[in-house]
Protein backbone atom coordinates (compact mmCIF):
# COMPACT_ATOMS: atom_id res chain seq x y z
CA UNK A 1 0.00 0.00 0.00
CA UNK A 2 1.27 2.99 -0.30
CA UNK A 3 3.00 4.48 2.37
CA UNK A 4 2.94 8.44 1.73
CA UNK A 5 -0.04 10.84 1.42
CA UNK A 6 -0.01 13.96 0.11
CA UNK A 7 -2.69 15.50 2.63
CA UNK A 8 -3.80 18.49 1.25
CA UNK A 9 -3.72 20.45 4.07
CA UNK A 10 -0.89 19.10 6.02
CA UNK A 11 1.77 18.04 3.30
CA UNK A 12 3.05 14.39 3.17
CA UNK A 13 2.45 12.04 5.62
CA UNK A 14 2.61 8.46 6.48
CA UNK A 15 0.21 5.84 6.05
CA UNK A 16 -0.47 5.23 9.80
CA UNK A 17 -1.76 8.75 10.78
CA UNK A 18 -5.00 7.42 8.13
CA UNK A 19 -7.83 5.41 8.33
CA UNK A 20 -9.15 4.43 5.24
CA UNK A 21 -12.67 3.42 4.88
CA UNK A 22 -12.69 2.18 0.89
CA UNK A 23 -14.30 3.08 -2.67
CA UNK A 24 -15.24 6.60 -2.81
CA UNK A 25 -16.92 5.65 -6.12
CA UNK A 26 -20.31 4.19 -4.45
CA UNK A 27 -23.21 6.52 -4.13
CA UNK A 28 -26.25 6.15 -1.31
CA UNK A 29 -29.07 4.57 -2.30
CA UNK A 30 -32.24 6.24 -1.62
CA UNK A 31 -34.53 4.52 1.44
CA UNK A 32 -36.97 3.14 -0.93
CA UNK A 33 -34.45 1.54 -3.71
CA UNK A 34 -34.95 -1.67 -2.25
CA UNK A 35 -33.37 -4.92 -0.69
CA UNK A 36 -30.54 -5.72 -3.88
CA UNK A 37 -30.04 -2.29 -3.71
CA UNK A 38 -28.98 -1.33 -0.12
CA UNK A 39 -27.28 -4.56 0.13
CA UNK A 40 -24.99 -4.28 -2.97
CA UNK A 41 -24.65 -0.49 -1.02
CA UNK A 42 -23.26 -2.30 2.31
CA UNK A 43 -22.04 -5.18 1.42
CA UNK A 44 -20.57 -5.90 -2.35
CA UNK A 45 -17.34 -4.49 -3.33
CA UNK A 46 -15.03 -4.37 -6.57
CA UNK A 47 -11.75 -5.53 -5.45
CA UNK A 48 -10.03 -3.85 -8.58
CA UNK A 49 -6.52 -3.69 -9.53
CA UNK A 50 -5.23 -0.55 -10.89
CA UNK A 51 -6.71 3.14 -10.66
CA UNK A 52 -8.89 3.43 -7.67
CA UNK A 53 -10.57 5.81 -5.50
CA UNK A 54 -10.80 5.56 -1.68
CA UNK A 55 -12.03 7.43 1.26
CA UNK A 56 -9.43 7.99 3.56
CA UNK A 57 -9.63 9.82 7.17
CA UNK A 58 -6.38 11.83 8.19
CA UNK A 59 -6.94 11.05 11.76
CA UNK A 60 -3.94 11.38 13.16
CA UNK A 61 -3.47 14.78 11.65
CA UNK A 62 -6.00 17.55 10.31
CA UNK A 63 -9.14 15.15 11.12
CA UNK A 64 -10.20 16.20 7.47
CA UNK A 65 -11.75 13.32 4.96
CA UNK A 66 -9.75 12.74 1.88
CA UNK A 67 -10.40 11.30 -1.27
CA UNK A 68 -7.33 9.37 -2.55
CA UNK A 69 -7.04 8.02 -5.85
CA UNK A 70 -4.22 5.24 -5.98
CA UNK A 71 -2.85 2.67 -7.83
CA UNK A 72 -4.02 -0.59 -6.42
CA UNK A 73 -1.01 -2.51 -8.47
CA UNK A 74 1.49 0.14 -8.24
CA UNK A 75 1.09 1.49 -4.85
CA UNK A 76 1.22 4.67 -6.66
CA UNK A 77 -0.80 7.99 -5.57
CA UNK A 78 -2.21 10.02 -8.64
CA UNK A 79 -4.36 12.75 -6.27
CA UNK A 80 -5.29 13.72 -3.08
CA UNK A 81 -8.23 15.79 -2.72
CA UNK A 82 -10.67 17.01 0.43
CA UNK A 83 -13.84 15.39 -0.15
CA UNK A 84 -15.87 18.18 0.69
CA UNK A 85 -17.12 19.95 -2.24
CA UNK A 86 -15.29 23.60 -2.63
CA UNK A 87 -16.32 26.13 -0.72
CA UNK A 88 -18.24 24.01 1.95
CA UNK A 89 -16.56 24.31 5.18
CA UNK A 90 -13.78 26.37 5.86
CA UNK B 1 -23.06 21.45 46.99
CA UNK B 2 -21.02 18.83 45.99
CA UNK B 3 -20.46 15.43 47.34
CA UNK B 4 -16.96 15.61 46.10
CA UNK B 5 -14.17 18.53 45.96
CA UNK B 6 -12.44 18.23 42.69
CA UNK B 7 -8.93 19.20 43.11
CA UNK B 8 -6.69 19.99 40.13
CA UNK B 9 -4.16 17.51 39.76
CA UNK B 10 -1.66 18.49 37.36
CA UNK B 11 -0.90 15.61 34.56
CA UNK B 12 2.75 15.71 34.73
CA UNK B 13 3.54 16.16 38.35
CA UNK B 14 4.59 13.22 39.56
CA UNK B 15 6.31 12.39 36.05
CA UNK B 16 9.92 11.34 35.96
CA UNK B 17 12.04 14.27 36.33
CA UNK B 18 16.20 15.21 37.05
CA UNK B 19 19.05 14.21 34.17
CA UNK B 20 18.67 11.60 31.96
CA UNK B 21 21.17 9.63 29.50
CA UNK B 22 24.38 11.47 28.05
CA UNK B 23 26.50 13.10 31.26
CA UNK B 24 28.65 15.23 28.47
CA UNK B 25 26.73 16.75 25.46
CA UNK B 26 26.47 20.23 24.09
CA UNK B 27 23.09 19.39 22.35
CA UNK B 28 21.33 18.29 25.23
CA UNK B 29 17.50 18.58 25.20
CA UNK B 30 15.27 20.34 28.30
CA UNK B 31 12.05 18.83 28.31
CA UNK B 32 9.55 21.03 31.01
CA UNK B 33 6.35 20.38 31.49
CA UNK B 34 4.49 24.06 30.88
CA UNK B 35 1.46 25.52 32.90
CA UNK B 36 -1.52 23.76 32.74
CA UNK B 37 -3.71 27.34 31.66
CA UNK B 38 -6.10 27.69 29.14
CA UNK B 39 -6.34 25.58 26.06
CA UNK B 40 -9.48 26.30 23.47
CA UNK B 41 -10.74 24.67 20.73
CA UNK B 42 -11.83 27.06 18.15
CA UNK B 43 -14.19 25.38 15.10
CA UNK B 44 -15.02 27.60 12.21
CA UNK B 45 -18.69 27.19 11.37
CA UNK B 46 -19.60 26.14 7.92
CA UNK B 47 -19.11 29.10 5.08
CA UNK B 48 -17.68 31.23 7.27
CA UNK B 49 -14.54 32.24 5.25
CA UNK B 50 -10.93 33.12 5.79
CA UNK B 51 -10.59 33.76 9.82
CA UNK B 52 -7.36 34.06 10.57
CA UNK B 53 -7.63 37.78 11.31
CA UNK B 54 -10.21 37.07 13.99
CA UNK B 55 -8.95 34.10 16.33
CA UNK B 56 -6.10 35.60 17.34
CA UNK B 57 -8.56 38.00 19.34
CA UNK B 58 -9.72 35.61 21.68
CA UNK B 59 -6.23 34.59 22.51
CA UNK B 60 -4.02 36.22 25.48
CA UNK B 61 -2.00 38.58 22.78
CA UNK B 62 1.11 35.80 23.13
CA UNK B 63 3.18 35.21 20.80
CA UNK B 64 2.36 31.89 20.21
CA UNK B 65 -1.20 32.09 21.58
CA UNK B 66 -3.24 30.65 18.32
CA UNK B 67 -2.25 27.22 16.75
CA UNK B 68 -4.00 25.89 13.70
CA UNK B 69 -4.45 22.61 13.78
CA UNK B 70 -6.39 22.09 10.27
CA UNK B 71 -8.97 23.86 8.12
CA UNK B 72 -10.75 26.08 9.87
CA UNK B 73 -9.98 24.87 13.09
CA UNK B 74 -7.32 26.47 15.83
CA UNK B 75 -6.21 26.30 19.53
CA UNK B 76 -5.79 28.97 21.52
CA UNK B 77 -3.54 28.57 24.45
CA UNK B 78 -2.49 30.51 27.65
CA UNK B 79 -0.94 30.52 30.88
CA UNK B 80 -3.58 32.07 32.66
CA UNK B 81 -6.88 29.62 33.86
CA UNK B 82 -10.12 30.99 32.62
CA UNK B 83 -13.51 30.59 34.45
CA UNK B 84 -16.40 28.91 32.36
CA UNK B 85 -17.68 32.51 32.20
CA UNK B 86 -14.51 33.93 31.59
CA UNK B 87 -14.64 32.04 27.85
CA UNK B 88 -18.12 32.14 27.33
CA UNK B 89 -17.55 35.59 27.43
CA UNK B 90 -15.13 35.44 24.24
CA UNK B 91 -17.77 34.33 22.04
CA UNK B 92 -19.58 37.66 21.18
CA UNK B 93 -15.71 38.59 19.12
CA UNK B 94 -16.84 35.54 17.27
CA UNK B 95 -19.75 36.50 15.72
CA UNK B 96 -21.13 33.51 15.30
CA UNK B 97 -18.44 32.87 12.77
CA UNK B 98 -16.75 29.92 14.85
CA UNK B 99 -17.42 28.38 18.27
CA UNK B 100 -15.51 27.75 21.51
CA UNK B 101 -15.01 24.17 22.95
CA UNK B 102 -12.98 24.25 26.09
CA UNK B 103 -10.19 21.53 26.25
CA UNK B 104 -8.21 22.97 29.73
CA UNK B 105 -9.08 19.14 31.23
CA UNK B 106 -8.34 17.51 28.42
CA UNK B 107 -5.13 18.39 27.15
CA UNK B 108 -1.69 19.86 28.20
CA UNK B 109 1.81 21.32 26.77
CA UNK B 110 5.15 19.88 26.78
CA UNK B 111 8.12 22.04 26.10
CA UNK B 112 11.12 20.85 24.88
CA UNK B 113 14.16 22.26 23.07
CA UNK B 114 17.72 21.91 22.60
CA UNK B 115 20.30 22.02 19.93
CA UNK B 116 19.06 18.43 18.80
CA UNK B 117 15.42 19.00 19.30
CA UNK B 118 14.59 18.50 15.10
CA UNK B 119 16.67 15.00 15.39
CA UNK B 120 14.86 13.88 18.51
CA UNK B 121 11.58 14.91 17.38
CA UNK B 122 12.01 13.46 13.57
CA UNK B 123 12.52 9.65 15.98
CA UNK B 124 8.90 9.99 16.38
CA UNK B 125 7.54 11.83 13.34
CA UNK B 126 7.34 11.89 9.72
CA UNK B 127 7.23 15.80 9.69
CA UNK B 128 9.70 17.48 8.25
CA UNK B 129 10.65 19.72 10.72
CA UNK B 130 13.41 21.67 9.07
CA UNK B 131 13.58 25.28 9.89
CA UNK B 132 13.13 26.28 6.33
CA UNK B 133 9.81 23.76 6.44
CA UNK B 134 8.67 24.69 9.95
CA UNK B 135 9.24 27.97 10.57
CA UNK B 136 8.69 29.62 13.92
CA UNK B 137 4.84 29.97 14.67
CA UNK B 138 3.96 26.78 12.40
CA UNK B 139 2.38 23.99 13.68
CA UNK B 140 1.49 20.06 12.60
CA UNK B 141 -1.48 17.74 14.63
CA UNK B 142 0.84 14.58 13.88
CA UNK B 143 1.27 11.25 15.43
CA UNK B 144 5.09 10.92 17.87
CA UNK B 145 5.16 7.57 18.07
CA UNK B 146 1.77 5.86 18.61
CA UNK B 147 0.45 9.37 20.15
CA UNK B 148 -1.39 12.20 18.50
CA UNK B 149 0.10 15.42 19.31
CA UNK B 150 -0.14 19.08 17.92
CA UNK B 151 3.56 19.98 17.40
CA UNK B 152 4.49 24.08 17.22
CA UNK B 153 7.81 25.71 16.75
CA UNK B 154 8.21 28.64 19.67
CA UNK B 155 12.26 29.43 18.45
CA UNK B 156 14.70 27.85 16.16
CA UNK B 157 15.73 25.18 18.64
CA UNK B 158 12.11 25.12 20.48
CA UNK B 159 9.10 23.33 20.35
CA UNK B 160 5.95 22.62 21.80
CA UNK B 161 3.66 19.41 21.89
CA UNK B 162 -0.06 19.64 22.90
CA UNK B 163 -0.92 16.11 23.90
CA UNK B 164 -4.01 14.45 25.65
CA UNK B 165 -3.96 14.78 29.13
CA UNK B 166 -3.49 10.70 29.46
CA UNK B 167 -1.14 10.38 26.90
CA UNK B 168 0.76 12.88 28.18
CA UNK B 169 2.83 10.76 30.75
CA UNK B 170 3.77 8.36 28.07
CA UNK B 171 4.70 10.46 25.69
CA UNK B 172 6.98 12.47 28.28
CA UNK B 173 8.73 8.89 28.92
CA UNK B 174 9.19 8.35 25.54
CA UNK B 175 10.75 11.92 25.05
CA UNK B 176 13.31 11.02 27.64
CA UNK B 177 14.11 7.76 25.47
CA UNK B 178 14.49 9.75 22.31
CA UNK B 179 16.50 12.31 23.43
CA UNK B 180 18.83 9.97 25.69
CA UNK B 181 21.70 10.03 23.31
CA UNK B 182 22.31 14.34 23.47
CA UNK B 183 21.17 13.82 27.35
CA UNK B 184 18.13 14.87 28.90
CA UNK B 185 16.91 17.39 31.62
CA UNK B 186 13.46 16.89 32.62
CA UNK B 187 11.76 19.54 34.77
CA UNK B 188 8.22 18.51 35.99
CA UNK B 189 8.75 21.39 38.60
CA UNK B 190 6.37 24.32 37.83
ZN1 LIG C 1 -4.30 16.33 6.87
Amino acid sequence: MASLIACPHCGPRPKEEFTVRGDAGITRPAPDAGEDAWHAYVYLRDNPRGRHKEHWHHTSGCRRWLVVERDTMTHAVYTVTDASAPGETA
Amino acid sequence: MADFALLHRPALATAKSGSFGAAFSNERITLTALPEGHVLHVLAARGSGDLTGLIPRIGDGSAHAVRAYGPGQWFVIGDASLSAAEIFGKTPVLDGKASISDQGHGRVLIGISGAAVEAVLAKGTAVDLALSNFPVGHSAMTLIGHISALISRTGPENFELLVLRGFAESLWDELIEMGLEFGVDAKTAR
